[in-house]
């Protein structure tokens, strides 16, 4: 009679179903869609090397490139943001909508590449950073 | 029974204008029934008559020849019959009726499911053969059951007068009767634990595979119209005589609401059981009905 | 538009029926749309009943990146649901092969053979948003009903006389541009989830 228990139990207790259109919440690990902050990202590009379902695109020119990312083709696994070193990609924890014509949901950004610092402000640092090695005896003895 | 009564008992109540909508309002209830005891919500309120709306929207495939216009036909002889036999319930207390209109019944009440055995044939479909061999090994076990009930009730009170059954006052054959009865309803309406013939999974929807559109409505349509009539069976059969109109179809209404309700507790509580269970199951609860039934019925023969 | 047009319109969003094909996936999606029936999310509350035969159906939903022994399989059964009639891709593999984007044993993604109407991303989408995905596909009928388009014909048997791989006849279901005339008229609107009025 376990069964006629269930259901009495069942009747008793409601039922324990989301009205639609509520949605349950994501967690606070759910891998969901990826941002993209332009504004610490250097173009290198590990990010679509690492990607496993080519969602993500890059295209360089001069002194601007362009970064693109589809939700449609994403897998969520989170190697891009994994491999990015500057932290300018992140996965929140959101779903991707529902859409109806391919290629709705990309995403294109063009960020123009930030300068490299200049070589003067190099040598005075090395020159700095010379007598310094030489001071402190290696001891380990000669490199 | 004159035929402006005949005509309104087939049209009016308990005919086709209040059939539909019965029928309809038990299948949601069932369905809604079975989702709350699964802890859901279920379908809303209308969702049979949507569907059926939806389904006379849909295109058909072409089907030529005979078995085109065979395919046809079933599901409109289905719809028929049970709104027949809907319509030969005595329900009002001096609705009137005639010698035999019993077995009429039943025969009304046999006719649906000889539809869709005959209609999984005539689609040529492997799915709708199978699922037909299935329907027909259900239909031969559980009919034993039902026949000998019905008609040990009948022979022990020497009449096959529909009205003259329901007014009898009760007597232990006919609970033994009604128990018999809902015994084999959840075959015969194709619910758990033996709905075999619709095992989706399995035979891609059995007899029903190749229909669709409004045809498809027709076959819900007589689902439905089955479910009143077995459901009234047992309400009438299980009703005391009541003299007053009004009380006599509250009192039906209540009675096929619970049986309606007790056949979703069963459906919700079971899981489909294979041919061969089935069989065995009909067969054996034959045993035991047909000699209590027999055995009482000539007793109070005997007796009376 | 008279009654009769508005109370088709109306059951239509209101009971939609699926059939689910796998076109070669990894059963995770096909697990989630089977989720999406449990308690939790309950998708009979739209009217939604998952059938077994493709003739019943009014929406056929694909999971997988369509694999060469798939696709006739596909091609053959959209051409049995009869009309009218919508298609979901579930998951992302249907809409772009998502990783498999480079395998020889696939034959595209879904829309190169068959006209789809919404997709549902996600690798596996949640059962909220396959729910989704299936009542903006129920709208979308609906809206085809009030265009009063034209309902494709249904032209294939349900098991062809000996058809196999090896069918020389025209058994090709044809590819009815429903889809298309849709979309080029379809809300632009932002894609977020679509609260269906109930």
């Amino acid at each position: 009679m376990n069964i006629l228990t269930m259901l009495w139990n069942n009747l008793r207790g409601g039922s324990r179903t989301m009205l639609f259109p509520a949605r349950p919440k994501e967690t606070k690990g759910f891998r969901g869609l990826v941002r993209f902050d332009p504004a610490l990202c250097t173009g290198c590009a590990i990010c679509k090397m690492r990607c496993t379902s080519r969602a993500i695109e890059f295209k360089t020119g001069k002194g601007i490139f362009t970064w693109s990312y589809d939700p449609g083709q994403c897998t969520f696994c989170g190697r891009c943001v994994e491999g990015c070193k500057t932290h300018a990609l992140s996965q929140d924890a959101e779903c991707p909508p529902v859409y109806t014509t391919i290629g709705e949901l990309k995403q294109s950004y063009d960020v123009v590449r930030k300068p490299t610092p200049k070589p003067a402000a190099a040598t005075t640092q090395a020159a700095a950073a010379a007598p310094a090695p030489a001071a402190n005896p290696a001891p380990g003895g000669a490199q | 029974m004159n035929l402006t009564t005949a005509l309104a008992r087939l049209l009016i109540f308990p005919g086709l204008l209040f059939a539909v909508p019965a029928a309809w309002f038990f299948l949601w209830a069932e369905r809604k029934a079975v989702a709350l005891m699964q802890g859901r919500i279920g379908p809303p309120f209308m969702q049979p008559f949507y569907d059926f709306i939806k389904l006379l929207g849909k295109s058909t495939p072409p089907r030529g020849g005979i078995a085109g216009m065979l395919m046809k036909l079933w599901p409109l002889l289905a719809v028929s019959a049970a709104a027949g036999a809907v319509g030969l319930l005595p329900v009002l207390p001096s609705s009137g009726g005639f010698e035999g209109d019993l077995i009429l019944l039943l025969a009304l009440l046999e006719l649906p499911s000889m539809c869709i055995i005959a209609a999984g044939f005539s689609s040529r479909s492997i799915f709708g053969e199978i699922g037909s061999a299935r329907e027909a090994v259900l239909s031969v076990a559980y009919n034993v059951v039902f026949l000998l009930a019905i008609v040990s009730i009948a022979a022990s009170q020497h009449t096959f007068r529909l009205e003259a059954l329901a007014q009898l006052p009760a007597s232990p054959l006919r609970w033994l009767g009604v128990i018999a009865i809902l015994i084999c309803l959840p075959a015969k309406l194709h619910i758990n634990p033996f709905s075999l013939p619709n095992a989706e999974q399995e035979i891609y929807s059995g007899p029903m595979t190749e229909y669709a559109g409004p045809e498809l409505a027709m076959w819900e349509l007589s689902h439905g119209l089955e479910w009143v009539a077995a459901t009234g069976l047992v309400a009438t059969l299980a009703a005391p005589y009541i003299g007053i109109w009004w009380l006599a179809i509250l009192v039906f209404l209540a009675l096929s609401c619970l049986v309606v309700l007790l056949l979703s507790v069963v459906a919700a509580a079971t899981a489909r059981l294979a041919i061969d269970t089935t069989v065995r199951f009909y067969w054996q609860v034959t045993l035991i009905f047909a000699v209590l039934a027999v055995s009482s019925a000539l007793f109070m023969r005997l007796r009376s | 538009m008279n009654l009769w047009t508005k109370l088709m319109c109306y059951s239509r969003r209101r009971s939609p029926w699926l059939f689910h094909m796998n076109g070669g996936s990894c059963n995770g999606c096909d697990i989630e749309l089977i989720a999406s029936l449990t308690p939790r999310y309950d998708a009979e509350q739209l009217g939604v009943r998952l059938e077994g035969s493709p003739r019943h159906a009014d929406i056929l939903c694909v999971t997988g990146p369509i694999t060469h022994n798939a696709v006739n399989a596909i091609t053959t059964v959209y051409g049995q649901v009869c009309g009218p009639k919508a298609v979901i891709a579930i998951g992302s593999c249907p809409a772009t092969t998502n990783v498999f984007i480079d395998s020889r044993t696939l034959a595209g993604p879904l829309s190169k053979h068959l006209p789809v109407d919404v997709f549902v991303p996600g690798c596996p989408p949640r059962p909220d948003a396959i729910i989704q995905g299936v009542a903006k596909a129920a709208e979308i009928l609906a809206e085809r009903a009030a265009k009063k388009q034209p309902i494709a014909p249904v032209v294939m048997p349900l098991v062809g006389p000996g058809c196999g791989d090896a069918c020389a006849c025209s058994c090709a279901a044809p590819v009815v541009p429903e889809a298309s005339a849709v979309k080029a008229t379809a809300n632009p609107a932002a894609p977020t989830a679509s609260e269906v009025k109930l």
